[in-house]
């Protein structure tokens, strides 16, 4: 076997060689900077660290066990990798990883699509994988193979440049813009205009995290989901004095889900055309100078707004705007839009054509938009879970190629839409589509459910959002058909973990990957979170209502649809449902569904979706006493859960001040939980408690998550501090979902703690019966 | 031409048979005490004319692979090889035929896989090493037909190039007879 040396290997050299007149000049620069830094970080002449850094911002991510690390379901086990080396701090250079390639708008030619496959095929599984930011993600990587990769997108005016790392992301865009009926105007120049003018500019260097940014055409519709997003456009019309319409933006910044929701705040109701790149380079400076750099878990910039005020930030970015050099790029531009104008391949029809297929009718139905251009149609692709393999893409290349002129983009559902399909071709692309299993209807539905990567390969997943959202799907698919619309059209989203990649806090029903003991045994759970709001740009958050078994949500699920069929008075949405009918009210009717059966009389809850792996039984064999002990740190959660469960009950009811007060309670129950393992007879004195907890579990490091550090712990330092200080709804809102991971973080604790405890069990007995601190 | 990433596949007597659920725990079963380095298991069954059920290593994948919509064992080498080309070409093969053996002896399976050892799939998974031209054809021939005469007999099967340029270069091997993979492997090693 050749020791691997695959960024000199001669199919490297083809690349490099063949490519090299069909790049620009600057992305082949890049390219090439990053072959050398590859080299010499074999050469141990570049650090972990900044390594990391540098190919996260080609896009080059982690994955799943690249600690050299994997759990069988009864042992965690060294996986040999041939190197000692890293490719950052605790990451195996051997272990592969995954690519983010960045479309811009989710625009796609069909030749793009095409190397994209060729791609995943040599150098990935053989899927391509679109995410919920219209990218498209390669797994299974290895990090030598990405300069070839990176040159071979470059070929077809593809950059990975900035994907990830703390830099600006993928800039998104409705993905009917241009063709939608109720848009203010096409926004999609105006989102490559974004894109092209911040990728690699001096001012987006120098971010404590990265910055996400989407435009999109309207208020009402659902596809930009500028509210979510770090700076969010929304296109706008103004009528001038000599009656000439203007376009400009709607400017809201510091929105964003993650473990905590915040809602976008509105800059300004009109940023002109001309005005728009040059404002956003002075946000950007704004957040590059004055956001958080050292604390990660407080530096998006929504932290920033949110401490300053919008009032204050706005200032400060119209101050910097001021002092901006002018630059010939910021209107430039206006004369590109033209451009992005697309045309049809094919004439326009006169309808779409009558058939007997039923099945065709019903996929009409939710994949077909008529476009705004008479006779035009968008088709939405539905992939499940976001995945197509080579094959599949290729055949929808050449679908595209026979009825459209490169008019394909991804979309923030994980689809691909065909935009300018003639009415008079629908039957036939619908056949096209059927004939390579791409003609699924459903799209936009209840069984389109999003869901990020989650434990299948992402190193932060808790649960198997993938594995659920699969069978959710599975179950949902069978009984689509006959649904009331109502149900039909709700939205499902699934994350692994909080970090909300699967934005489940913009679904109707949301999920997301939390972990719990079960006496004594550790179980896959899900938060449920419910009635967030997807239209309006991602409109509204849904509030957690409470954990949830792996194995019981499709029982739940069903129970809910049920509930809410039976419940709801006519025309009533499921926001308006789940808020009339209350959350303590909704968990009580699911109660039976949820329970979870102990270990002997069903094994199968203690197992993930997607896994025949145990999820993760605690040690065996510990000592009545050290039980005893645990039950007290269990009995204090559970009185944790219940607090903040009562602190939701009263936010929804509007009384702010109460569900403020209970949700730090809800903290101070955990906190005094986990105390107990240490000190039984710890006082109810919130500061005495907090003193205790902080001394063994916040200075010790003990309670701290192992990818996000000291941030849940914060919450309650923070919550602790600002005790009693009166809340607005937001404020009150922001506690709430801060309680609510808090209590999930001390659970994780307990388990951590629970899962070493044959070791540090002597210690900790001994710590126990003498009150002193381990 | 040096010869590198070379994928065989081995198609299934019995694809309807096949439960991917149980591949997946098999291979899941594999991955401990493995000598190969296998890092995980992924679940593709959602999707068609692709990977199904993936055996991820280091060195080499297998899958469940229903590309080209027929189910079969892939064998994805994916790390550089040194020797002859014909030592690559062989070690690949008998790699696969092995792999093949050990699932249908696999007691894990309640639904045994039975392979078809007289129909093959040869592809070399770099577009830029072997184009799938007319001219990489000629450069591979001679040496594939020699792997395949000492499994085979000289006379004992047929090639067909499948020459669409935009997939990567393969060959379909069809025997004449009716191997069984213990013959075969046996013929091999």
């Amino acid at each position: 076997m050749k020791d691997l040396d695959l960024v000199s290997s001669h199919a490297a050299a083809h690349w490099k060689t063949a490519l090299s007149d069909r790049l620009d000049p600057k992305w082949r620069e890049d390219i090439d900077k990053f072959e050398l830094d590859i080299l010499l970080k074999k050469k141990g002449k570049v650090e972990d660290r900044v390594f990391a850094e540098t190919r996260l911002r080609m896009g080059a991510y982690g994955q799943r066990y690249d600690n050299g690390h994997r759990h069988d379901g009864n042992e965690s086990r060294v996986i040999p990798f041939p190197t000692d080396l890293n490719k950052g701090p605790e990451t195996k250079w051997d272990a592969p990883g995954m690519e983010r390639i960045k479309l811009p708008w989710g625009g796609m030619s069909a030749e793009q699509l095409e190397v994209m496959a060729q791609l995943a095929e040599e150098y990935s599984d053989g899927i391509l994988h679109v995410t919920t930011r219209q990218d498209i993600q390669l797994h299974y990587i290895h990090i030598e193979n990405c300069p070839s990769m990176f040159r071979r997108l470059a070929a077809v005016n593809i950059t990975t440049r900035e994907a990830c790392g703390n830099s600006v992301r993928n800039v998104t865009a409705c993905p009917i813009a241009g063709v939608c009926r109720e848009e203010a105007f096409d926004v999609t120049g105006y989102a490559n205009a974004v894109f092209k003018y911040l990728l690699g500019h001096p001012d987006v260097q120098d971010f404590g995290r990265k910055f996400k940014i989407a435009l999109s055409g309207c208020k009402h519709n659902p596809c930009g989901l500028t509210n979510i997003h770090d700076l969010g456009l929304t296109a706008v019309v103004r009528t001038q004095a000599d009656g000439t319409v203007k376009r400009g933006f709607e400017y809201v910044v510091g929105g964003g889900l993650g473990a905590v929701t915040y809602d976008a705040k509105l800059f300004s109701d009109y940023v002109p055309e001309e005005e728009v790149l040059a404002l956003t380079q002075a946000t950007c400076r704004v957040y590059a100078r004055l956001g958080e750099k050292k604390k990660r878990h407080r530096a998006r910039i929504k932290f920033l707004v949110a401490d300053m005020g919008i009032d204050k930030f706005r200032e400060e970015v119209l101050a910097e705007r001021a002092k901006l050099p002018n630059d010939p790029r910021w209107t430039e531009f206006l004369a590109t839009l033209p451009k992005f104008e697309e045309k049809p391949l094919r004439p326009a029809g006169k309808g779409i054509p009558k058939t007997n297929d039923a099945a065709f009718d019903f996929w009409c139905l939710t994949n077909v938009y008529p476009q705004k251009q008479d006779g035009f149609l968008t088709v939405t692709v539905t992939l499940p879970m976001g995945d197509i393999t080579c094959n599949q893409a290729r055949a929808l290349v050449d679908i595209s190629r026979k009825y459209l002129k490169d008019t394909m983009r991804t979309t923030v559902e994980q689809n691909i839409v065909l935009r300018w399909v003639s009415e008079a071709d629908l039957y036939n692309v619908y056949n096209d589509l059927k004939a390579i299993d791409l003609a699924q209807p459903g799209a936009a539905s209840i069984v389109d459910i999003t869901a990020c990567p989650g434990t299948d390969t992402c190193k932060l997943g808790v649960s198997s959002s993938r594995g659920l959202a699969a069978e959710l799907r599975t179950r949902l698919a069978t009984k689509f058909v006959q649904m009331d619309e109502a149900v039909r059209n709700l939205r499902i989203k699934v994350s692994g973990c909080f970090n909300s990649c699967g934005q489940q806090h913009i679904a109707d029903i949301g999920f997301f990957g939390i972990s719990r003991n079960v006496a004594g045994y550790i179980v896959p759970h899900f938060q449920m979170v419910l009635g967030g709001e997807f239209i309006n740009n991602g409109g509204r958050y849904g509030l957690a209502t409470g954990g949830i078994a792996s194995k019981a949500i499709p029982g739940v699920v069903d129970k809910l649809l049920d509930l809410y069929m039976t419940g709801k008075t006519k025309g009533e949405g499921f926001r308006h449902w789940v808020e009339r009918t209350g959350k303590a009210a909704i968990m009580q009717a699911v109660a039976d569904v949820a329970a979870v059966p102990a270990y002997d009389k069903d094994k199968s809850y203690y197992t993930d979706w997607g896994s025949v792996r145990e999820y993760n039984v605690k040690d065996k064999g510990m000592g009545e006493c050290a039980g005893e002990v645990v039950s007290l740190t269990e009995f204090g959660l559970k009185a944790a859960d219940r607090e903040v469960f009562e602190a939701q009950i009263k936010f929804d009811a509007g009384d702010w001040k109460s569900a403020s007060k209970l949700a730090y309670q809800a903290m101070l129950f955990a906190a005094q939980g986990l105390v107990k393992m240490y000190n039984i007879d710890i006082s109810d004195d919130a500061d005495k408690v907090m003193a205790e907890w902080k001394e063994r579990f916040y200075d010790t490091q003990k309670f701290f998550d192992p990818f996000a550090g000291p941030r849940f712990a914060q919450f309650y330092i923070h919550a602790h501090d600002e005790r009693g200080a009166e809340l607005d709804k937001e404020k009150a809102s922001r506690l709430l979902q801060e309680s609510m991971l808090f209590i999930e973080a001390a659970h994780s604790c307990n388990l951590r703690l629970s899962m070493g405890a044959e070791k540090g069990k002597e210690g900790i007995l001994a710590a126990t019966k003498s009150g002193s601190k381990a | 031409m040096d010869l590198q990433y070379l994928n065989w596949k081995v198609y299934l007597d019995n694809p309807a048979e096949a439960e991917p659920d149980e591949w997946f725990k098999v291979w899941n079963d594999w991955i401990p005490d493995a000598p190969e380095i296998f890092i995980d298991v992924a679940d593709y069954k959602h999707v068609q004319d692709g990977p199904v059920i993936l055996l991820v290593g280091h060195y080499v994948n297998y899958s469940l692979d229903a590309g080209g919509r027929e189910l079969g064992l892939l064998y994805d080498y994916k790390h550089p090889l040194e020797g002859s080309n014909e030592d690559k070409i062989k070690s690949g093969l008998l790699g696969t035929l092995r792999v093949a053996k050990r699932l249908e002896d696999e007691a894990g399976f309640k639904h045994k896989p039975k392979f078809n050892a007289g129909s093959l799939r040869f592809i070399v998974n770099s577009r830029a090493i072997a184009p799938n031209s007319a001219e990489t054809l000629e450069a591979v021939k001679p040496e594939l037909a020699k792997v395949l005469s000492k499994a085979f007999g000289a006379d004992g099967f047929t090639l067909e190039h499948l020459s669409d340029p935009r997939q990567r270069f393969t060959v379909q091997v069809t025997a004449k007879g009716n191997p069984s993979l213990a013959d075969l492997i046996q013929r091999l090693a």
